[in-house]
């Protein structure tokens, strides 16, 4: 065997050995390697390709004139603008997004779609951009700041909701609070702030912040008791494009943008 | 073949007794991985099972037809079974339709593992449950490379029938309602082939006989119709009424003793008058009147899949208290006004992990077993309380 082959034998495993080393204690470096080719398509084509189901009011519905509109379809258009980007909302059923989103025949989803930790290793998701679990609500002069304060108290609920499990759970740890079920959302909040036969409701933070900004006299107090937040989803290999939407998220919420959004969109 | 170039590049030039110590670290190393891997596999393999069967139970309830179909074929853990079915009883559900696959407990031909079937009914029948087993899924070696598990061409109809014979035998007294196959309507059941009543009954000539010369006593269901109104000549399906009358008209009566049924609400109250254009609850009597008149009628039927959903961005949904108004009113109609009907497994009572689709929504429970309230007032109402 020749000597120089083995030295560069020797050479050879020494610079894999160190390249496995250093990709498994700094995996973040790898991206230097790779390309973001979702980011450089839009960025060629000027085009942000956005799933959405087009279904849910008031994040994303169709309008009188057949066109996408709602929370959703404005965070996008406010996002690419930033940008420089067109929006083209592709229309797609709300179960097959993730799908569309893995094949690539769309570059991101923004259509309230709930965070889903089983499916991080296939999807890159945003930080929360609204979160719509299940708060604790109650009238402003109410007296009650937490569920530390429902004892002896009433609390109504959608029956079946998650608001009524989330109450049950409650009632174990607090045994004299009393659940009083309701048919639906509206009846709840209209139990709580005109009827006033409960003391506070467990309600979906949707369903909140509709009722908050059409002008019904209730307040969320405490933290959310059940997580749903909704995130923007993307492909684990769109690394740029994941910084661009976290950029812009965090801008949207330090300048009052996503305020801005639910209060031009929460409404009936 | 000369390797001794490579030794040299691997390994050059290193003084034999060092050689001989690294020969036998190497030796040992591979000992202790074997030891390792050897012991996780008899931990998973016995270790794990040993979770106690616990007393006998019995299921105390108002409503003697209240079921509910379980998903513990991808449930691995055996507490996680046990705990499924404590869960099932504790509701007042005293039955439980259950999928067994044909892949997972014959993955060569005529080399069996029961372990995981066994599992299931024995806790089961510990509950106090009565099990309703649905057959199907194909293992590989019996269908087509590239087909799906849902396929079964003609000529492996006795290489199933073999299975579904063992299966009966094996849980003789411990099973006694088996399901040949599961919604033959849709082409997606079907293995992507155009849906054929006649072929299905040529499943069920070839099932049936080899099931009863197993076991006598063993119930077998025929159907598991998906409601469908597909358009004839629909690439999806075939509308199940149609279906069921040319399986009649195939000659299937010979070769089934109750009728399954597949009865979902959609978005209709459980009281809605049947049409043969609406799928709703009560399209379960459209059903049984073509039993009826294909002469029929002594046979009784199943509800084996059914129920409602109350995913808030579904187009088949219902708000979360209709689906419990209505899930209390089927089991409570089926218990009063149908009494060619013996029991109703409403879909699902949990999943292994969440769905996250609309699908989450048809539970009972959550997969960290948190009983929805559907499910607190089912046990209520078994209970003979109001809700």
């Amino acid at each position: 065997m020749n000597k120089n082959w083995r030295w560069l034998g020797l050479a050879f495993v020494i610079i894999a050995f160190v390249a496995f080393l250093a990709m498994w204690l700094f995996p973040d470096s790898i991206r230097l390697l790779r390309r973001d080719n979702t980011w450089r398509t839009m960025q060629t084509n000027g085009v942000w390709r956005v799933g959405m189901d087009p279904s849910f009011p008031p994040f994303e519905s169709l309008n009188d004139a057949g066109q996408p509109a709602g929370f959703d379809v404005a965070l996008a258009e406010q996002i690419a603008t930033a940008w420089g980007l067109e929006v083209e909302l592709v229309p797609i059923g709300f179960d097959s997004l993730l799908d569309a989103l893995q094949t690539g025949q769309i570059d991101s989803v923004i259509s309230a779609l709930p965070f889903d930790e089983r499916m991080t290793q296939d999807i890159t998701y945003s930080a929360p951009y609204f979160e719509s679990g299940i708060f604790l609500a109650t009238r402003p002069d109410a007296g009650i700041q937490g569920v530390e304060d429902l004892v002896n108290q009433t609390v109504g609920v959608e029956w079946g909701s998650m608001g009524d499990q989330v109450g049950r759970r409650l009632h174990t740890t607090t045994p004299t609070l009393q659940l009083q079920p309701f048919d639906t959302p509206a009846e709840t909040i209209s139990a709580l702030v005109e009827a006033q036969t409960v003391d506070a409701i467990l309600i979906d933070n949707v369903t909140l912040r509709m009722a908050q900004v059409n002008g019904a006299a209730l307040v969320a107090v405490g933290p959310v008791l059940e997580s749903n937040p909704f995130v923007i989803a993307m492909p684990t290999t769109a690394y740029e494009l994941h910084a661009a939407v976290a950029q812009q998220l965090t801008t949207l919420q330090a300048t009052g943008g996503l305020a801005a959004l639910e209060a031009r969109w929460f409404v009936d | 073949m000369n390797i001794r170039w490579l030794r040299q590049l691997l390994w050059p030039a290193v003084e034999r007794p060092r050689r001989l110590l690294a020969i036998r670290i190497g030796l040992l190393l591979v000992a202790g991985i074997g030891l390792i891997w050897g012991g996780l596999w008899l931990w998973r393999t016995y270790g794990t099972a040993r979770v106690p069967l616990g007393p006998q139970q019995t299921v105390v309830t108002i409503n003697s037809k209240i079921g509910v179909h379980t998903r513990l074929t991808d449930e691995v853990e055996p507490w996680k079974i046990k705990r499924t079915l404590e869960m099932v009883r504790a509701m007042g559900a005293p039955w439980i339709v259950e999928y067994f696959p044909w892949a997972y407990a014959e993955p060569s031909p005529g080399r069996y593992d029961w372990s995981h079937h066994d599992l299931v009914i024995e806790h089961a029948n510990r509950q106090g449950l009565t099990v309703i087993a649905r057959l199907g899924f194909v293992p590989e070696w019996a269908r087509p490379k590239d087909s799906t598990p849902l396929y079964l061409a003609e000529d492996q109809f006795p290489a199933f029938a073999n299975f579904a014979a063992e299966f009966v035998k094996r849980y003789a007294g411990k099973v006694e309602y088996v399901i040949i196959w599961n919604e033959p309507n849709l082409s997606l059941e079907w293995g992507y082939q155009p849906v054929s009543p006649e072929k299905y009954v040529a499943m069920l000539r070839a099932v049936y006989p080899a099931i009863k010369a197993a076991n006598p006593a063993i119930q077998v269901l025929a159907g598991a119709l998906a409601p469908t109104l597909a358009p004839p000549g629909s690439a999806d399906g075939m509308n199940d009424l149609i279906f069921l009358q040319r399986m009649y008209d195939a000659g299937a009566a010979d070769y089934f003793d109750l009728l399954s049924i597949h009865a979902y609400g959609w978005y209709s109250d459980p009281d809605e008058a049947p049409a043969a254009d609406v799928v709703n609850f009560r399209r379960s009597e459209l059903l049984r009147a073509i039993m009826v008149e294909n002469g029929d009628g002594d046979k009784d039927a199943m509800i084996t899949e059914g129920g409602w959903n109350d995913h808030p961005r579904w187009t088949r949904a219902v708000r979360p208290s209709q689906r419990i108004a209505y899930t209390l009113r089927a089991y409570e109609l089926a218990a009063t006004e149908w009494p060619w009907l013996q029991a109703v497994g409403l879909w699902a009572f949990r999943y292994p992990w969440d769905a996250k689709s609309y699908q989450d929504y048809y539970t009972f429970v959550r997969t960290d077993f948190e009983p929805k309230p559907l499910y607190l007032e089912v046990q209520r109402y078994a209970e003979g309380k109001s809700p």
